[in-house]
């Protein structure tokens, strides 16, 4: 191979290599950029969990989010993104005062290689998100199913003898 | 509707400004051929490139996605060897002249191995990263990897370029007859499709909706595109245009037969001389096969003729095709003329069927008296084929005609008695150094040739060796 | 007016206008399933298949049109859904509980009534003009509370709940020891549909969900074993305050 082709392919490669870097980076760089909150640190990692929420028991109003103090923990963070076979996995964090008041999903990875359909996906949900319910207020129980020994000490006997009644 | 290769380059007028048109043109052309061939080997890191633009080097974190990295890496290098392979078999003619046919088919053959090895390193490397990154073995992760969509067709392509290269290797290519290699060999093709799909629906970096699939699918269409326009579409359209069909076969020598073709508007076939074709002959024998060979006359406008030498069994079913057999032609193609020369002299050596070309130079080119000087070679007096054609082609240019017969000398290309009386190039040609050399005839002794040319200090611009590749 | 009556081993609540031709009506229709499907009565038509003293050929139409319906789904579920216990054995336990309110639905007609076995809820109608029927969720952790509500509303009519650490109904989980999801919920437009992938997405976990949310016009509330919760659009729109 001709000597100056040789030197101008070796630059021009380098060339490619180092705009290839500097392309990738400002992507990663974009991707992990924090909103608006304040200094956005690296993450805790949500990936893919179902929103940590503290307690089990869905008592209404104890994890209310607060989000008075503007601390230097609030924010939203984003959690390291995932590499699947099927593409980037990626959560966010939303912490107000001190606390994951929600949790976004950013990338989604298509499972089994083909996309879902983005308009149905399950998503993580916060107990303090959902309406909390009081058994008069609704017409039957649903729940796994109970025997008919379980059904004596269920939600839905004293519903049904209730609705005897009126 | 007359086709004509308007684009070759021709030979400017003779005249006092040619010396100065010549290396403007030989400037032009190496150009030329120094961009293509920094654009072949730039395209490799632009594919490696592919996948840093992507941002992908930031989920490098640990050995598993190292190795993930890397076979994602290789894989599109690989592929691009391949498309880059696949663009210059396609015989294309911006690369014919800028480089000559024969180095495109020589670079061809040189990617073959590393090809193959960047792909099969793509699939283990994956096995092994994904496998690190989930805990799985790799051996247990291919059963996973085959669930994902278009694997298996992947795996197939992959198993289609094994066979490939495997028997284009040339241990391997010689035990097979040329037509089975053929057949095989156009499995590439297949294979190249075959591994389309899975670069697209799986993978990140060249996910729908990113620049890098553009790239990408144009790389193929240029590839493919190339193919198909070049090695398909114009032949096809070309032969029925020109409508060649064999006149007469005449044997000129004991197993040297010229075949005289007849057809439309023929110069288009080789106006300049010393250009080769790529001919197919229809009939049941001789289909499936075609053979380069060098026009051995310039043609008129309903006469050409070629000459072949019977050197296995598709030459010499070759020489039994009987009148009105018709044939089609791609070409044509190569760098072996007036052309691409550089400097203000010609200097020929010609042996056995490689007067062929040199008699067609000689007779195409634009030459003043005693530009020229020409040495046929033969070992014997059996060989002096069209000898007394370029006797008469050489007194009517003004060309000086040496010819060298006997034995050939140990160690060189000569023979005993010349090279015994001080015999050199130089003393053959004084003015080597301001002359474009041309050099033709069977591979070893031409090799022989320009080794001695290029010991006598003649740069490689000024070397012109032809050989015929398909 | 609302009915309680035991059959399939659990009881069924039933809310509707008090005709009690259809009460009765009801009754014998799960009282027949039972005596076709149930493997724990020795002389039940799928027992006798199970058995082998029974050709599956000689089958009554019916149970060979349930089976036929069960293979459908586990096709259409990737197999996190089957007829099938692991040890090879024909269950159709699965399905032949809302086959039998599908077929209950069917007989108390357009008026307004509210239907639940065991758990899974159908229902037709209002609860009261303007209000429509509320179902309350469980919470697998504790099931004398309440998770939340779920209106059915629109299309919707039916209500089926999955757990993996049910009694009775026993789902083999597919190559896990233990089930991503304690508990899912799903609402569809019919109760079959609804039992169905309930069933499959406690079997198939997060594979199944994503598949089955992205191919099936349904939604899905499901609890997780630390007590998580995911919900599709349309779930989350419903039960969100």
């Amino acid at each position: 191979m001709r000597r100056r082709a040789a030197v101008a392919s070796v630059i021009a490669s380098a060339g490619v290599i180092i705009a290839g870097f500097q392309i990738g980076s400002a992507v990663s760089a974009s991707r992990t950029a924090s909103s608006s909150g304040s200094s956005g640190g690296s993450a805790t990692s949500t990936g893919g969990s179902t929103g940590a929420t503290p307690g089990a028991t869905a008592s209404p109003g104890a994890t209310g989010s607060t989000g008075s103090t503007g601390s230097a923990q609030d924010g939203t963070f984003n959690g390291p993104t995932e590499q699947t076979p099927f593409g980037p996995m990626q959560v966010a964090a939303v912490i107000s005062g001190g606390k994951i008041t929600d949790v976004k999903v950013l990338q989604r990875t298509n499972q089994g290689g083909r996309s879902i359909q983005i308009s149905n996906q399950a998503d993580p949900m916060l107990r303090s998100e959902v309406l909390q319910a009081q058994s008069a207020n609704v017409s039957m129980i649903g729940g796994a199913t109970y025997t008919s020994e379980g059904y004596l000490m269920s939600l839905q006997s004293a519903l049904d003898k209730a609705g005897f009644t009126g | 509707m007359t086709i004509q290769n308007a684009s070759r380059p021709t030979a400017p007028p003779s005249g006092a400004g040619r010396p100065m048109s010549r290396r403007a043109q030989f400037r032009r052309r190496s150009a030329v051929s120094d961009l293509l061939v920094v654009i072949a080997w730039v395209s490799g890191p632009v594919a490696a490139s592919l996948y840093l633009a992507s941002g992908g080097l930031s989920d490098v974190k640990d050995p598993g996605s190292f190795f993930t990295a890397l076979g994602i890496v290789t894989g599109l290098i690989g592929t691009d060897f391949i498309l880059l392979m696949l663009v210059l078999a396609a015989r294309v003619p911006a690369i014919d002249r800028a480089v000559g046919h024969d180095r495109a088919i020589a670079l061809h053959r040189q990617l073959g191995k590393p090809a193959l090895y960047l792909i099969l390193g793509h699939a283990a490397l994956l096995l092994i990263g994904y496998g690190m990154s989930s805990g799985i073995n790799p051996i247990a992760e291919i059963g996973p990897m085959l669930t994902l969509p278009d694997m298996i067709t992947a795996v197939v392509g992959t198993a289609l370029l094994i066979a490939v290269v495997v028997t284009s290797l040339v241990a391997v290519r010689r035990k097979f007859p040329y037509e089975f290699w053929h057949v095989i060999h156009l499995l590439s093709y297949a294979a190249v499709l075959f591994a389309l799909p899975h670069q697209l629906s799986i993978g990140g970096t060249l996910a729908a909706g990113t620049v890098q699939r553009v790239y990408w699918i144009g790389l193929y269409v240029i590839a493919i595109g190339a193919i198909v326009i070049f090695r398909v579409a114009v032949p096809v359209v070309k032969s029925w245009a020109h409508d060649i069909r064999v006149q007469e076969v005449q044997w000129i020598a004991p197993d040297v037969a010229s075949i005289h073709l007849t057809g439309r508007d023929l110069r288009a076939l080789g106006a300049g001389g010393g250009e080769f074709v790529i001919w197919r002959f229809w009939t049941p024998s001789t289909w499936w096969h075609s053979h380069p060979i060098s026009l051995s006359a310039l043609p008129t406008d309903r006469r050409a003729r070629i000459t072949v030498r019977v050197l296995g069994r598709g030459t010499r079913r070759l020489t039994s095709v009987k009148p009105g057999t018709r044939v089609s032609f791609a070409g044509p193609y190569g760098i072996f003329t007036d052309a691409a020369r550089t400097s203000p002299k010609l200097a020929i050596v010609a042996a056995g069927i490689g007067i062929t070309p040199a008699r067609a130079l000689l007779e195409g080119s634009q030459l003043a008296r005693g530009e020229a000087t020409v040495l046929v070679r033969s070992s014997t007096d059996d060989e002096t084929f069209l000898w007394n054609e370029m006797r008469k082609l050489a007194e009517a240019r003004g060309a000086q005609l040496f010819a060298m017969v006997g034995p050939r000398a140990r160690n060189s290309w000569m023979s005993q008695q010349d090279a015994a009386r001080g015999v050199t190039l130089r003393s053959v040609f004084p003015d080597l150094d301001r002359s474009d050399l041309y050099v033709c005839g069977p591979q070893p002794w031409a090799e022989a040739v320009v080794a001695d040319a290029r010991a006598a200090g003649l740069p490689e611009h000024q070397i012109h060796l032809e050989s015929f590749e398909l | 007016m609302r009915q309680t009556f035991d059959t399939m081993g659990t009881v069924v609540s039933l809310e509707w206008p008090g005709n009690l031709s259809q009460l009765d009506a009801v009754r014998s229709l799960f009282e027949a399933a039972d005596r076709r499907f149930s493997l724990h009565r020795p002389d039940s038509e799928l027992r006798r298949v199970a058995d082998g003293s029974l050709e599956l050929l000689d089958a009554s139409a019916e149970l060979r049109e349930v089976y036929a319906t069960a293979l459908g789904w586990r096709g259409e579920t990737g197999g996190a859904f089957t007829p099938h216990r692991p040890d090879g054995a024909v269950d159709l336990n699965g399905i032949v509980k809302a086959w039998a309110m599908a077929e209950a639905g069917r007989a108390l007609g357009d008026s307004d009534w509210c239907l639940n076995v065991g758990g899974d809820v159908l229902v037709s109608g209002q609860a009261a003009p303007g209000a429509p029927w509320v179902v309350g969720i469980v919470d697998p952790a504790d099931r004398a509370v309440l998770l939340t509500a779920v209106p059915v509303v629109g299309a919707r009519r039916a209500v089926a709940t999955s757990g993996s650490a049910e009694r009775g109904d026993h789902i083999w989980t597919r190559g896990r020891e233990r089930a991503e999801f304690a508990q899912v919920t799903v609402l569809a437009d019919d109760i079959v549909t609804a039992d169905v992938l309930a069933t499959a997405i406690v079997s198939g976990g997060a594979a199944s969900l994503d598949d089955l949310t992205g191919r099936f016009d349904v939604d899905v509330l499901t609890v997780d074993r630390e007590g998580g919760l995911r919900a599709t659009p349309g779930m989350r729109e419903l039960v969100a305050i």
